[in-house]
């Protein structure tokens, strides 16, 4: 083994003294993270005051002053401020006639969960009737139709905010309501039951949602432009054409090749992960086993597709240029700096089957900094299945010396 | 067959498309001496060498290496060969000592790093990027790569193409104390003063052929006991009939004109006669013993650096 990280050591040194290996896989990342960080530094934090709100009203009584529609009412006076130009409250959603109202309850939920709602408000069927018989009958405990639902999500801020702002609203209507049918008392309020639906997403800094994102770009641009680099430039100056005189054969030389950029991987991940957390209070926790996985198998996937530009290149210049073509749509329609939903429909095609946008996916809902589009079954599926397609290419056309 | 021959090679072939690189090439090598693969470029003396080197596969032919036939260099092979390669570069961000203790890694038993570089005067540039080296050094180094795993047998190809005077007559003098320590070499050169100064067997090589082979002198004197006058005249200069008569006239590039002759003295008498009357100088004239590239001549009818 000591010939395999021999090797393992020269690919790492080589990078790490060379300029242009050390701006590109080093400097480039950490300059991106500082100037999207800077940028965008506010995005996701809960300074902008509007909210996501959910209602599901079942209160469908005959009552004349339904409590649901009041607070519906309400809410919507709060959201419609937006059509003045000004930055609406709430962004209401309410369900659609004819909907599965659990099945809807549920994907609103998990809306939650993630970050994609602020708060869940259910108005239970038979509200309205519930609270006035329970203001008719002073003193008596107050039925369980009568407790509203609104559902937060952790230690959100935002979502801590909301349920603040829905308190105050339903206090409002509830006072109202009962004032209509005169059996409003000061000392009686309608119970809002707080549930806490967890947190799939607390409270999501674009910081956070930027590193695991950074890494994969480092990752990428390492991968992509070091194994062509290394192995043509190798290939055409016969430094690689020494080792084959030697007893190194060329599986010895893989490993440790694979074990040297992994290592160069790993001060990439260090940097970056320092740089995020010193200078910008990036929250994000990477002490994940899946968050390992998907970095692992991010710097394998793009080690393959390394190999697989190698192997169509005849020149270590056409090789880069390959390289360069690759680059910009893999990177840019990989999801790794804006949230995969916003890509066009019409270049969903390429984030489709680019293994980028899987791995960004799977390696952030992984760290719980966004909700998974794909799921993690494929996530990891679709690049291990870039992983075997490189290899077996690069395998029949790679030529590890010239002229053979 | 010469039997405490390191390495015998029979019937090589090689083709590269159409052409015939390496034409049925046929020799052995003799244990602890330097053997030389002599030619001109495209002789075919590079692709051989990377055939026993294990770079490229044969097409047909046999090779017996240490005693066994192989079909093709093997793993255990190489732990007992070590090569300079005509062109061969190193990884230009790694130091000297670095490159070494890379090679040493890659063999079962090898000698220090620190004791490769005394031996190819290399000890102050241990801590130097490989960038930042001569010609004459990297070329050093290449050899210090070549004998980490203190071989037994070791291809030199080219070793000093390219290299100035001082630092080729280095290179010859490491290459002097392998044999002396017991090592075999097998060198491929289109110096012929190389060729002669190190060899002790020579092999010449054309068009894919080995054309002649033999030691310095086996091969010099094929020519005869003949002695070789060498003067320049203009170009445009006509021999009479009554000089040619005596001696056999060959013009080479740029007025160079040479005979050989078994009477020194009578073939000068004529010469300087001539010159006399004609009034035509015989500029740098030189009187010398056949050599390598005479043989190479006398074969081929072309010189070796043509």
């Amino acid at each position: 083994m000591k010939d395999v990280f021999a090797v393992a050591r020269t690919q790492l040194v080589c990078s790490l003294r060379e300029r242009i290996t050390l701006f590109w896989f080093l400097a480039f990342p950490l300059l991106l993270l500082c100037l999207l960080g800077l940028i965008f530094a506010n995005v996701g934090k809960p300074q902008s005051l509007s909210f996501d709100v959910t209602v599901v009203d079942l209160d469908r009584g005959a009552d004349g002053a339904r409590f649901g529609a009041g607070a519906l009412h309400a809410l919507q006076e709060l959201a419609g401020s937006g059509e003045t130009g000004e930055k609406p409250l709430f962004r209401l959603r309410e369900p659609a006639p004819g909907v599965d109202i659990e099945r809807y309850v549920a994907e609103e939920l998990d809306a939650l969960r993630v970050g994609k709602r602020d708060a869940v408000v259910v108005i239970p069927a038979g509200f309205t009737a519930a609270l006035v018989a329970a203001a008719a009958e002073a003193g008596r405990e107050a039925a369980p139709a009568t407790r509203i639902e609104v559902h937060t999500s952790g230690g959100r801020t935002s979502s801590g905010m909301a349920l603040g702002i829905i308190e105050q609203i339903v206090a409002r209507v509830d006072r109202e309501i009962l004032s209509q049918l005169g059996l409003y008392r000061l000392d009686q309020s309608v119970a809002v039951g707080r549930i806490d639906v967890g947190a799939a997403d607390k409270t999501v800094a674009y910081i956070d949602f930027l590193v695991p994102g950074i890494l994969l770009m480092g990752f990428f641009v390492a991968g992509l432009f070091s194994v062509p680099g290394t192995l043509l430039f190798g290939r055409e100056t016969r430094v690689l054409r020494r080792y084959w005189v030697t007893p190194l054969d060329v599986p010895r030389f893989l490993g440790g090749f694979a074990l040297g950029h992994l290592a160069l991987c790993a001060v990439q991940f260090a940097c970056v992960v320092a740089l995020a957390r010193l200078a910008f209070s990036a929250q994000v926790n990477f002490l994940q086993p899946l968050a390992w996985l998907y970095l692992v198998l991010g710097v394998v996937t793009f080690l393959a597709i390394g190999f697989l530009v190698t192997s169509l290149a005849r020149t270590a210049n056409a090789g880069m240029a390959i390289a360069n073509i690759v680059n910009m749509p893999m990177m840019f329609l990989g999801g790794l700096f804006f949230p995969i939903g916003s890509v066009p429909p019409g270049l969903r095609v390429v984030l489709l089957a680019n293994p980028v946008s899987y791995l960004a996916d799977g390696l952030r809902a992984s760290l719980g900094v966004s909700a998974p589009v794909f799921g993690h079954a494929a996530s990891i599926a679709v690049p291990c299945a870039w992983i075997v397609g490189c290899v077996v290419v690069a395998s029949f056309r790679l030529r590890w010396d010239v002229g053979k | 067959m010469d039997q405490g021959a390191v390495m015998r090679v029979k019937d090589l072939v090689k083709h590269y498309g159409a052409v015939r690189a390496v034409d049925g090439v046929s020799f052995d090598v003799p244990r602890a001496e330097v053997f030389t693969l002599l030619g001109p470029n495209g002789a075919g003396k590079t692709t051989t060498l990377e055939i026993l080197e294990g770079i490229r596969d044969a097409d047909s032919g046999e090779i017996e290496v240490f005693g066994e036939r192989v079909r093709r260099v093997d793993r255990a092979t190489k732990e007992r060969i070590g090569v300079l390669l005509q062109e061969g570069n190193f990884e230009p961000y790694l130091r000297v000592k670095e490159v070494l203790a890379l090679f040493a890694s890659f063999f079962r038993t090898a000698r220090s790093p620190d004791e490769m570089l005394r031996a190819v005067a290399l000890e102050e540039k241990a801590g130097a990027l490989v960038k930042t080296l001569s010609g004459g050094q990297k070329q050093r180094l290449a050899i210090g790569v070549a004998l980490i795993n203190d071989p037994e047998l070791v291809f030199l190809d080219e070793p000093t193409t390219g290299l100035d005077p001082q630092a080729r007559h280095n290179i010859w003098s490491i290459v002097s104390q392998l044999t002396a320590s017991g090592k075999t070499v097998i060198l491929t050169t289109h110096y012929m003063e190389e060729a002669e100064a190190l060899s002790q067997a020579v092999c010449i090589m054309d068009h894919g052929k080995v054309i002649a082979h033999g030691t310095p002198r086996e091969l010099t004197s094929r020519l005869g006991q003949d002695t070789i006058i060498e003067f320049f005249v203009p170009e445009e200069v006509e021999f009479p009939s009554t000089l040619t008569a005596h001696c056999a006239l060959a013009r080479g590039d740029a007025g160079l004109v040479s005979t050989h002759t078994a009477d020194l003295a009578a073939t000068l008498a004529h010469l300087l006669d001539w010159s006399r009357a004609s009034g035509i100088s015989l500029a740098q004239m030189a009187v010398r013993q056949p050599n390598l590239e005479d043989v190479f001549l006398s074969l081929t009818g072309r010189r070796l650096r043509t």
